[in-house]
């Protein structure tokens, strides 16, 4: 079965490594107007009046009023209007779009056109919930009337930004009644949906084709199909060629971000083990809530991320506020929670004098036992073999014994975390119904089809390798080429860790059908549906049962030195081991592994991004901070096969999971070197230095 | 409409600044930041450019009895890799932007545009470094505090050109450099140090001590420099909170969005409590 391991190069290696791949911005456009959106300036009103300058020929204004169908985009939730019509909820959102062919003159112009609002009182506190989830496990109440510890803490994260290396982009026009899409997007599908959506028009009149794409960590699952719906109104009405592409300030300023939430836990200790906690999971959603249901589904299912307690009482709510739209990002909710119990577990142990990692280690889940959604756990779980490999490499007890003492400026810390793959649920079956074909020509080449956008991530490369190794055939006679929605059926977005897990699976079903059936010299074809595992089981409106297909698995420790004058952090160490089933290709995980980690740490010390009275204070990549590879140290991971049966040779999903769980290592590592307690990430020398000089133990 | 001037020598350029109020550009680095508009828009300049980046007469770097003299069109790449330069000034530009904007950027370039920010002047003023000023009518050598006036705002006239920024020697004076930045590295600093100390037979002969990011300007107090010098070593340590104190009325950072004022006054203080403590 391990036929896969080899790493292979990777499609794109050569096209992107060499400068030739075309991305959106490169693409041939000569003709095509400029698109410069006109966004509110206050951050929630009435729109009084529009006052469009005198227009010079050539140019034009869109707005709500030229609405087809219907002001909205087609988002899970859809809420959010594609043009401001009367009122605005947020600073930044678009109220029209100038078009015409001189950039500069769009400025002039944007610059003499004039909103004038009845600004109202803008609500910028979390209080107004619009989506209320909860649900239960065990009894709690029990556990309430008799327990011998309570400890009861609130945690919050803060924004953040995807900073894709390319921002977003799109351009479009008319190929005779068929509008034609190329942007930089994950789903395209999405975009067409939210095309035929507002313009109210047959599906066959739409056409998304992808091109390179640098980049994306969610940030271009929704957004995109904003865009499209925008330019798909400008295009009825004007019949141009059109393109829209963000500067990286406008893209930082008005895009979407990661949620910030605001988690409390009681926990309750009983012969000194965690036997129930009460949780409440608040989500900041923004103006409107798109998709933030959703996430909050994944931040509550994994609310005590990979550790057994048997009684919970947990609720969450997405607020929504007149700041810019949260959505999609690598980890999606799940990043918030996993970071707030990691930190809660341990304090925990502190708090009842017991060893936090061993305290840890004595709570972790085991195959059979139920979910905190009361699903099972059906398969095998090698989170115990993931810790002993990862404290081996990183020589993690001689080091937490060392730095445990006081004065040592050193830390390390560990997180073990788990991702459920695949869309929440039996959404797998009953939202996406994704279908893969596979074409063969008469010269034996097979073509693969399907909607995985690669934005880096290398599913170019992975799916078509699962295809030729099922079929025992040469990578050569496979062609995997970008989606294009005229060519490929939907297999669904390119989210939630989906592709390997879902697509991989249908991909070497498909492959199998296809050997079985394979002529020599003859075009055949294939469409394999997917069907999930049968003993999954879900209900959406309670949150109960099996919320995902299947669980990938890891462990990361982080070491950190820090310097007690300026209390910044230095990222000394980093190892990982994760259980994604199998690798397809180990190279392109560890590439997961290696981008996953960095951006995790990024999100736990220095990814800071403020709103002050609607507007996000960190407009440049001067100011909003990532890290670089001067602030990482060399990673060292670790995969430990354990074959999924409804995966490709037993592959999982691995993208976010190496995401989720790099935060609170981060985390644990610094309140060891400071001995305080963190509530808070980014946990930023502004916070540590509050911390260190007026924090408790 | 502006006029862009690049001029084949400096005689050239300051007749050019003789009639014309220019910006001067050498490595662009931070000017073409400063008036960017957005991507595919020429940038916003309002007045006349001068570019100076070709005029090799302006990039040298040699010493002589006094001091070391650096053409004002240096790169930081040539000064960081110089022999001659201090030390302490090499240790700044290796954690100064990015290798790609030092290969650009030139140190009077970042002297000219006055950022509170800029770690290099920090060094400059720890140095005590002179700027030759020059115009078609001759030239004059203005010490860097006086040439340098508040936020983006210098002592030039508008004919004037910087030609050399000059340090004179310093062989005998230890120097400590701290850069406080948001990263390791391509970061703006929230608090620079430069501190530099001379002791003799346990007596502090000389001792300067230099703060950039947490005032419109780089901060060094020669009062209170100069209370400390004639001092043993064992005398600073013990007077290190006095020292603290007479400081702390120089430091006035602001909140922005890279810091906050508390954590740049807290830090500026604990680094120099560091500095006079690593005296010996």
């Amino acid at each position: 079965m391990a036929q896969f391991k080899n790493s292979t190069v990777k499609i794109d290696n050569e096209e992107k490594m060499s400068g030739k791949a075309l991305f959106t911005d490169d693409l041939p456009s000569e003709g095509f107007l400029w698109v410069r959106p006109l966004r509110s300036n206050i951050p929630c009103g009435r729109i009084r009046t529009i006052n469009v300058p005198k227009l010079p020929k050539g140019y034009y204004w869109v707005d709500a009023k030229d609405i087809v169908k219907e002001n909205v985009v087609n988002i899970i939730f859809s809420d959010w209007p594609v043009f401001a019509d009367r009122r605005v909820n947020y600073y930044g959102e678009t109220i029209g779009l100038l078009i015409g062919p001189d950039k500069a003159k769009l400025e002039e112009l944007g610059r003499l056109l004039q909103v004038n609002y009845d600004e109202e009182i803008p609500h910028f506190k979390l209080n107004n919930s619009k989506i209320h989830k909860s649900f239960t496990k065990g009894n709690l109440d029990e556990v309430i009337k008799n327990h011998d510890f309570m400890l009861e803490e609130t945690f919050e994260t803060g924004y953040q930004e995807q900073v894709y290396l390319e921002p977003q982009s799109m351009i479009m026009w008319l190929d005779g009644d068929k509008i034609t899409i190329k942007a930089s997007m994950q789903c395209p599908f999405y975009i067409k949906n939210a095309v035929v959506r507002t313009l109210g028009c047959s599906p066959d009149k739409v056409r998304v084709i992808q091109p390179a794409v640098g980049g994306a960590f969610g940030g271009k699952e929704h957004y995109p199909s904003m865009m499209a719906a925008q330019l798909a109104t400008a295009i009825m009405k004007i019949k141009k060629p059109l393109k829209m592409v963000f500067d990286r300030s406008e893209d930082l300023m008005y895009t979407t971000k990661r949620h910030p939430s605001r988690t409390t836990y009681t926990g309750y200790v009983k012969d000194g083990r965690l036997v129930g906690v009460k949780a409440h999971v608040g989500l900041n959603g923004g103006a409107y809530l798109g998709c933030s249901g959703v996430v909050l589904n994944r931040g509550l299912i994994a609310v005590v991320d990979s550790y057994d307690v048997p009684n919970l009482d947990v609720t969450g709510d997405v607020y929504v506020t007149n700041t810019m739209p949260t959505a999609a990002f690598r980890g999606f909710g799940s990043p918030q929670t996993i970071f707030a119990f990691e930190m809660f577990i341990e304090h925990i142990a502190k708090a009842i004098g017991v060893d936090p990692v061993e305290f840890k280690l004595k709570h972790l889940v085991k195959k059979g036992q139920t979910t905190a959604v009361n699903g099972k756990f059906h398969d095998d779980i090698i989170l115990p073999q993931l810790v002993e490999k990862a404290m081996e490499m990183s020589d993690f007890k001689r080091k937490y014994k060392e730095y445990s003492k006081p004065g040592s400026n050193r830390g390390i810390g560990i997180s073990t975390f788990l991702h459920g793959c695949g869309f929440t649920g039996s959404g797998e079956s009953t939202i996406i119904n994704a279908q893969l074909k596979l074409t063969k020509d008469e010269n034996d080449i097979v073509h693969l089809y399907t909607s995985q956008v690669d934005f880096g991530q290398g599913n170019r490369t992975t799916l078509k390798k699962i295809v030729s190794d099922t079929l025992g055939i040469p990578e050569e006679q496979v062609t995997h080429e970008a989606p294009d929605t005229d060519h490929t059926l939907s297999t669904g977005p390119t989210a939630a860790s989906r592709t390997i897990i879902i697509v991989g699976y249908l991909c070497e079903k498909a492959a199998k059908h296809l050997k079985e059936i394979w002529k020599p010299g003859v075009y055949q074809e294939w469409i394999e549906p997917y069907v999930g595992p049968d003993y999954i089981h879900w209900d959406e409106d309670t949150l109960q049962g099996d919320a995902y297909p299947g669980y990938a698995w890891g462990v990361n420790i982080v070491e950190i030195s820090f310097d007690p004058i300026t209390y910044q952090v230095k990222v000394e160490g980093a190892w990982s081991t994760y259980d994604v089933g199998h690798a397809i290709d180990e190279r392109i995980v560890i590439g997961q592994a290696d981008g996953g980690l960095a951006q995790a740490i990024g999100y736990g010390y220095l990814e800071n991004m403020e709103m002050a009275e609607g507007r996000f204070r960190q407009k440049t990549l001067a100011d909003y901070i990532i890290p670089t590879s001067a602030d990482l140290p060399m990673m060292e991971t670790e995969l430990i096969d354990n074959l999924f049966a409804y995966g490709a040779s037993g592959a999982k999903g691995c993208g976010e999971l190496t995401f989720v769980g790099g935060a609170p290592a981060l985390c644990h590592a610094i309140e060891m070197a400071i001995n305080r307690k963190i509530y808070k990430i980014p946990a930023n020398p502004e916070y540590l230095m509050e911390l260190v000089e007026n924090g408790k133990d | 409409m502006v006029n862009h001037y690049i001029p084949s020598s400096l005689k050239e350029a300051l007749k050019v600044l003789n009639n014309h109020d220019c910006y001067i550009m050498a490595g662009g680095t931070d000017l073409m930041v400063v008036k960017h508009q957005k991507s595919g828009i020429v940038p916003n300049f309002d007045k006349d450019v001068c570019y100076i980046s070709n005029l090799k007469e302006l990039q040298y770097i040699y010493e002589d009895e006094q001091g070391v003299h650096i053409g004002a069109g240096t790169k930081f790449v040539d000064i960081e890799n110089s022999m001659i330069v201090p030390d302490l000034l090499k240790q700044i530009i290796h954690e100064l932007a990015s290798p790609n904007i030092r290969n650009m950027a030139t140190m009077a370039g970042n002297i000219a545009n006055a950022s509170p920010a800029g770690d290099s002047i920090v060094g400059l003023y720890l140095l005590d470094a002179k700027l030759e000023l020059v115009n078609v009518n001759g030239s004059r050598l203005v010490p860097i505090e006086k040439f340098i006036l508040g936020v983006r705002k210098i002592a030039r006239k508008s004919n004037e050109i910087i030609k050399e920024i000059f340090i004179p020697h310093h062989d005998d004076l230890n120097t400590y450099w701290r850069k406080v930045g948001s990263r390791a590295a391509e970061s703006i600093s929230k608090v620079t140090f430069a501190g530099g100390y001379q002791v003799e037979d346990g007596v502090v002969k000389d001792l300067r001590m230099a703060f950039g990011s947490i005032g419109v300007t780089c901060v060094r107090d020669q009062k209170i420099e100069q209370k400390c010098i004639g001092m043993t070593v064992e005398e600073l340590h013990k007077n290190i909170d006095n020292i603290l104190n007479d400081m702390s009325k120089n430091i006035t950072p602001i909140t922005d969005q890279r810091s906050t004022k508390e954590y740049r006054y807290k830090v500026a203080m604990n680094i120099l409590k560091d500095f006079l403590n690593v005296i010996e």
